[in-house]
């Protein structure tokens, strides 16, 4: 008996058509993104679980004389207003006063806090570091912090503030864009968080909390009766480095980490 | 008569038609392999930053559990999809319409790539707690693709 015959074979051209169409639209797709300044940047941190060893060698950004008798951290996050205010008002002065004199090294620590942009802002710093021109940088984006603070998206603001305080604006964008230093600033926050750091700013004057001071002469009140030698008094004990600490407090002192000095 | 050469049939024992499923198969592939692309030519480092509108797929390209044996995780799935499309295509022809192989083939690649999905989502949700949106499309890719191979597989019996 002969076979039926055969129907006609679905065309397989329309689908072809739409392969082609599909990998057109995709390949547009891909090259506008890749064109693109890149996307959301990381606003948050990443997981780092840290050695008390590990948390000594986390590094900050350091101004001032390495052998500085003084060592001031600051733990700070650019959107506390509390920071800022304590950046206009009183770090000037110990600029003035203690580190371009070269009686302290000051070191600065990214606590990013809860506010919208304290993770990417805190990486933005350490992309103008990378450019040598983190404490410029610092200055405008504490003394702008109302402006960019509220943006959509501070990343155009803060490239602004880049290119004002002299750094290449393009570079610093797509660093700022990107998800570079994240660990950096994750381990930072980290060892606020094994020093037992609540609020920002934060300040430890040789390995040694004294919390926020309000003005200038707390803070110097404070670094002379923790480190009279730098005023000319007796060298007591309290003077030594926070890398020369005792075992006992060498785990509640961040090390004498830097990435640069200005 | 055994001289009438290659029958093709289908369900009904009539000639086959190229399967739908298999279509979706191949542009599901094709789809992947532009996510799998746009991730490998970031691993690699032509594009500066990803465009990522959910999640921080930077943060969770940058974990170690994006690269597996030496090779970075989307230059796998890239190899996956790209060998998935050639199948679905190869399995459209006539020829190979009613093809064993070309059924398991797909199957068990599909099958690979929902298993390996499965633990970078695990990874991503429980290890790193960051997502990234590009690992997430191509997961629900693979996993539809692993669907619309059940067909075939039952077919080619």
């Amino acid at each position: 008996m002969p076979r039926p015959a055969p129907k006609p074979r679905r065309s397989l051209t329309p689908f072809y058509v739409l392969l082609g169409l599909v990998l057109l639209a995709g390949i547009g797709v891909v090259a506008t993104q890749m064109g693109s300044k890149g996307g959301k940047a990381a606003n948050q941190g990443v997981p780092v679980t840290m050695t008390p060893d590990q948390l000594q060698r986390v590094r900050g950004i350091t101004q001032g004389r390495e052998d500085a008798p003084i060592t001031i951290y600051e733990f700070a996050d650019f959107q506390c207003p509390h920071c800022a205010e304590f950046a206009w008002k009183v770090e000037p002065l110990i600029r003035d006063s203690l580190v371009n004199t070269g009686k302290a090294r000051y070191v600065f620590y990214e606590f990013p806090l809860a506010f919208k942009w304290s993770w990417l802002s805190a990486r933005s710093g350490r992309c103008a570091n990378e450019q040598g021109k983190f404490w410029p940088y610092h200055d405008l984006v504490f003394a702008r912090q109302t402006d960019w603070g509220f943006e959509k998206d501070p990343v155009d603001k803060l490239a602004g503030y880049a290119q004002q305080a002299g750094l290449d604006a393009g570079k610093f964008e797509e660093c700022v864009r990107s998800d570079k230093y994240v660990r950096e600033v994750s381990e930072s926050a980290q060892l606020a968080q094994s020093l037992g750091v609540q609020g920002t700013p934060t300040l430890f004057v040789n390995g040694r909390n004294i919390g926020t001071p309000e003005t200038y002469k707390a803070l110097a009140d404070k670094v002379r009766e923790i480190a009279p030698a730098a005023f000319g008094g007796a060298a007591p004990a309290a003077a030594t480095a926070p890398a020369a600490a005792t075992p006992a407090d060498s785990a509640k002192t961040p090390a004498a980490g830097a990435t640069t000095t200005s | 008569m055994a001289t009438e050469g290659p029958v093709f049939t289908d369900d009904a024992g009539d000639y086959a038609d190229p399967p739908m499923t298999r279509m979706a198969i191949a542009v599901l592939a094709l789809i992947g392999i532009l996510v799998a692309s746009y991730l490998s030519l970031y691993k690699l480092g032509f594009i500066g930053g990803l465009t990522c509108t959910v999640g921080s797929c930077e943060q969770v390209q940058a974990s170690p559990w994006a690269v597996f044996l030496g090779l970075p995780v989307s230059i796998w799935g890239l190899g996956a999809y790209v060998t998935m499309l050639a199948v679905a295509i190869i399995g459209l022809q006539p020829r190979f319409v009613n093809a064993r192989w070309v059924a398991v083939a797909l199957t068990a690649l599909s099958a690979v790539g929902v298993a390996f999905s499965a633990y970078l989502t695990y990874i991503e949700a429980f290890v790193i707690e960051m997502w990234c949106q590009y690992c997430v499309i191509s997961a629900i890719i693979v996993t539809v693709i692993f669907f619309l191979s059940l067909p075939g597989l039952r077919r080619a019996r």
